[in-house]
């Protein structure tokens, strides 16, 4: 099998990997391929440079590893980012559609099925019929993984937040007017959740874009959940002062 | 590589030789992430980008000297030199590209 056809399965499995390739210095062009517990494919690349495979991995990022005099190039291989929306609502479809775009795999979960169908959510990669706890334990949601929690119901918002906390997502939002939100912030509390957890929820989620439409609510969503990963503050660039293209973990 | 690896495959099946353009490394503001290519063809047909155009040609040019020679090559692009008439990148960026025959 040649490379790119190995690398082409890679994508479809989602299975993380590491393409090393030496740029400069001796073994000029020599590439080795490393899959996560799986093979090592190709020869020619200083040791030094694979032994980093592990931080490669974890960081998922692109660049080059200075090994033994050589620059190797390291393409990270892996699944992309997963949106997970707990809420078969109209939102949820629009999500879905901004995450596509975006290249993302999305998720909708929702108790009801009767919502939760692919003629209602056409664009979601996967449907979970399941409540909160189950969906959220049958996704695993990752470092990698945003959670938007949008039912409009307590009887799951609740237990989906407190599910998701319980978790390495990097975003967690929840839709809801400001009396929504500081009512259910109450509720979460006597719940026995801290001061510290709820901080990591975005609610009302979304950035300040004069969002109305479902399209534009899932714009905003979708934005602020791209600043978070990129640990910025989703304002007008004009008025940022770091540099413009970010480096995403 | 990864977003052009569908054409790369689609041409080489087609028993075209392919030559892969990579940012591997980019200093200040740079146009396209590390990561991303630009594939171009023994036909001539080119897919993806490693800039916003500023420096293509010239990546093709060295593509089009890849494939003949078939040795790899680390391009470099600075800011744009008007009195040199050189290849760059008028945004202030720097960026190495590495050139290389696809197996």
């Amino acid at each position: 099998m040649t490379l790119v056809a190995r690398l082409r399965e890679l994508l479809e499995s989602g299975d993380r990997a590491v393409l090393f390739t030496v740029v400069e210095g001796e073994g000029l062009g020599s590439k080795v391929l490393v899959i996560e517990g799986g093979d090592t494919v190709g020869e020619g690349v200083p040791a030094a440079a694979l032994e980093q495979f592990d931080e490669l991995v974890r960081r998922g990022r692109n660049g080059i590893v200075q090994a033994d005099g050589a620059k190797v190039f390291a393409e990270w291989y892996g699944p992309p980012p997963r949106l997970l929306v707990y809420g078969a609502v109209d939102t949820a479809e629009a999500l879905a559609q901004a995450a596509k775009l975006l290249g993302w795999t999305a998720i909708v979960a929702d108790a009801r099925a009767t919502f939760l169908t692919p003629e209602r959510i056409p664009s979601a990669d996967q449907l979970i019929a399941k409540w909160p706890e189950d969906a959220i334990v049958e996704v695993a949601p990752d470092h990698q993984t945003a959670i938007v929690v949008l039912t409009h119901d307590d009887k799951f918002d609740e237990p989906a937040l407190i599910a998701a906390l319980d978790t390495e997502a990097f975003y967690i939002g929840a839709l809801g007017s400001r009396r929504n939100q500081e009512r259910r912030r109450e509720r979460l509390l006597e719940a026995g959740v801290t001061e510290e957890q709820l901080a990591r929820i975005s609610g009302p989620c979304g950035l300040d874009i004069g969002a109305d439409t479902q399209a534009e609510t899932a714009l905003s969503i979708l934005g602020e959940i791209l600043a978070v990963r990129a640990q910025r503050p989703g304002g007008p660039l004009r008025e940022a002062k770091q540099r413009i293209h970010a480096e995403v973990a | 590589m990864k977003e052009i690896l569908p054409e790369v495959e689609a041409w080489r099946e087609a028993g075209e030789k392919v030559v892969v353009a990579t940012v591997v490394a980019t200093r200040r503001s740079a146009p396209r992430p590390v990561g991303t290519s630009l594939a171009v063809s023994e036909s001539g047909k080119m897919y993806g980008s490693v800039s916003g155009g500023c420096v293509e040609s010239d990546v093709y040019s060295n593509a089009m000297e890849v494939m003949q020679t078939g040795q790899p090559k680390l391009l470099h692009y600075g800011i744009t030199d008007d009195q040199a008439w050189e290849v760059g990148l008028p945004c202030g960026g720097e960026i190495d590209v590495f050139v290389e025959a696809v197996e």
